[in-house]
């Protein structure tokens, strides 16, 4: 390989933010020590397991109520929803364990993301392997233990088979790489607005209704439908949620996580995108 | 070649010009009109290995954003850096290995982590083998006292421990180039000293280059042989801080304390410049008149109760350069 070649290949993997094999130790140490943290903030964790909890209660009361007695609406048993309600609450933990939107326009705002172009490491990475570690974290010390006791009391339409659990768990992840691309992107275009509030609504109005985390998509109205289903955020909960209270079964199974990965591929792209100008920017005008 | 080379470096920023009124902000809404700022005009200089140099200014004058093309996080608009034979915007993260940075403003420790994690995670970043890990903690600690408060979050820390467990972590990767920026800052006097031991130490033994930003000058008097001065992004002076001194601080003042306070004297060669009841400050110039013809002329006249002779300190010579600028740089230049 000559000079020219080894350069050209350099810049593409700093554009895709491709790495080599020796490089994921240094980021699973940013797992590692973003686990710790976690643990440093104990009451965070019980107030967030406390809001999810509300959260939990207040969607399945409405649902309770809109479904008024009823076996069945829309060709969906009231178990079936009721489980989509609560895996649809314990993704949300999961996601929102993550960093959130705010605190990514925080650092851009006060230039600390900036000051890590300086660091030998690829910026986007480093937070989503930081992620990994507080996610972890909050999984285990509330979600999990919470979610076990309510699948065994609450009575709920699990999976039987053990692959839908497989299927499921793969969904969930790809899920939330896509949610930690869209929710990176967003944080990053404070890069590129004075105002930032815009942003915020634009995201979490999709996050909550474009995704289908608190309705299912089978019962928005057919435009709606149409709109959610050509935008990625329904692939972070809708999908991986409907393959779990078996909606989406047999061949479609694998049609639902191809599209996942599409989704995923493309939104990775484009917060590669979105980072390169960003960072780009940064390096001529200074942030 | 020198370990830093600056060539006719410039940098200028576009800045969105802002109307005013309501007419502006909807003219702003559709299109916005820019305006040039050079930030740097055009600076040069080159530093060799192991040198310590104080890299000063006032504010705005173009030091952090020389700084950060010289980390390699912003691109110049025009000429030439090299770091340690890198162009380090081309090659940031090369770069970042061969440099070590302390933000006084900023830590890049994990705030609520006890500090000996952060350690852990730059040892992980930059790869430093547990070898020279375990090497570099023992010199850390045994200068600037780690072990105190290694196991404390970050956050509990004072700033002086946070300060020296700052510059230990920009160190911990052996990097041949540390740039201080305000490495003092807010800091007592005793973990001011500390904190300009060690900058000494690591200079002497690693022989690391230091590039100093700094507003506290008994920092550079302290540390540097040579200082650049740069105002309105152009190089004011590049020398010897002694011969700044000897170019600026020729002007001396003699303060007396006399008996009889009341006379308002006149002595030659000396500029009566304050007066607070019996004390009496006189400024003049070393290379035409001594203190001793002073003192004795106002001996003459008056009783002396008490005298000092005030040297300049750099901070006033350099507040007088920036007002009355650097006329004979050209001759005290090298």
């Amino acid at each position: 390989m000559n000079m020219l070649e080894y350069e050209i290949v350099l810049k593409i993997k700093i554009i895709y933010g491709v790495q080599g094999m020796s490089s994921w130790s240094m980021y699973w140490t940013f797992t590692k020590k973003a686990f710790l943290r976690s643990s440093v903030y104990r009451f965070e964790v019980w107030s967030r397991t406390g809001s999810n909890i509300i959260f939990l209660l207040m969607w399945g009361s409405i649902w309770t109520a809109l479904y008024a007695g009823r076996d069945e609406a829309g060709g969906v048993t009231f178990t079936a929803m009721l489980t989509y309600i609560v895996v649809s609450q314990f993704l949300d933990g999961v996601n929102e364990a993550g960093t959130p939107l705010w605190e990514i326009q925080e650092k851009v705002r006060t230039g600390d993301i900036s000051l890590e172009l300086m660091r030998p490491f690829d910026v986007p990475l480093r937070y989503l392997f930081a992620d990994f570690g507080s996610v972890a974290f909050y999984m285990i010390t509330a979600l999990l233990p919470l979610y076990l006791v309510i699948f065994y009391f609450l009575d709920l339409a699990l999976p039987t088979n053990w692959l839908t659990w497989v299927y499921f768990i793969i969904s969930a992840c790809i899920g939330f790489l896509i949610r930690y691309c869209v929710e990176m992107t967003f944080g990053l275009l404070t890069f590129f607005l004075v105002e930032t509030g815009g942003i915020e609504d634009i995201f979490y109005f999709a996050m909550s209704l474009l995704s289908g985390s608190v309705i299912p998509l089978w019962f928005f109205p057919s435009w709606l439908e149409t709109i959610a289903v050509y935008l990625p955020f329904q692939a972070i909960f809708f999908m991986p949620i409907s393959i779990f209270i078996g909606e989406t079964t047999g061949g479609e199974v694998f049609t639902s996580l191809g599209l996942q990965l599409f989704w995923l591929f493309v939104c990775y792209l484009v917060l590669r995108m979105v980072w390169n100008r960003a960072s780009h920017k940064v390096v001529v005008q200074g942030g | 070649m020198s370990i830093i080379e600056v060539n006719n470096l410039q940098k200028e920023f576009m800045i969105a010009k802002r109307e005013t009124g309501l007419v502006g902000a909807l003219k702003s809404l559709v299109k916005r009109e820019f305006v040039k700022k050079e930030a740097v005009k055009d600076i040069s200089f080159s530093i060799e290995k192991g040198e310590m140099v104080g890299y000063i200014g006032p504010n705005g004058a173009g030091k952090s954003t020389t700084i950060k093309m010289l980390t390699g996080i912003l691109v110049p608009s025009a000429g030439q850096v090299t770091v340690n034979g890198i162009v380090p915007y081309e090659n940031r993260q090369e770069n970042a290995k061969s440099i070590g940075v302390v933000f006084g403003q900023r830590t890049q420790l994990w705030w609520d982590l006890p500090t000996i994690e952060s350690f852990e995670l730059l040892k992980a970043i930059y790869r430093v083998t547990d070898q020279r890990y375990k090497e570099n903690m023992s010199i850390f600690q045994e200068i600037l006292g780690l072990d105190e408060f290694i196991n404390t979050p970050v956050r509990q820390l004072s700033l002086g421990q946070r300060m020296r467990a700052d510059i230990a972590a920009s160190l911990l990767h052996d990097p041949p180039i540390l740039f201080l920026d305000e490495p003092t800052i807010g800091l007592d006097v005793v973990a001011k000293e500390k904190m300009r031991t060690f900058i000494q130490e690591i200079n002497k033994e690693k022989e690391v280059t230091v590039i100093l930003t700094t507003h506290d000058m008994e920092d550079i008097e302290k540390l540097c042989q040579r200082m650049v001065l740069i105002d309105h992004g152009q190089k004011v002076y590049d020398g010897d801080i002694l011969a700044v001194k000897e170019r600026f601080g020729k002007m001396r003042t003699l303060v007396v304390d006399l008996e009889d306070a009341n006379s308002s004297f006149h002595i030659k060669g000396g500029e009566l410049c304050k007066q607070e009841g019996n004390r009496y400050w006189l400024r003049f110039n070393r290379n035409e008149v001594s203190a001793s013809d002073l003192i004795t002329q106002i001996s003459q006249t008056h009783n002396i109760k008490d005298l000092t002779v005030e040297e300049p300190d750099i901070e006033s010579i350099i507040s007088r350069i920036y007002q009355e600028g650097f006329i004979e740089k050209q001759t005290v230049k090298g």
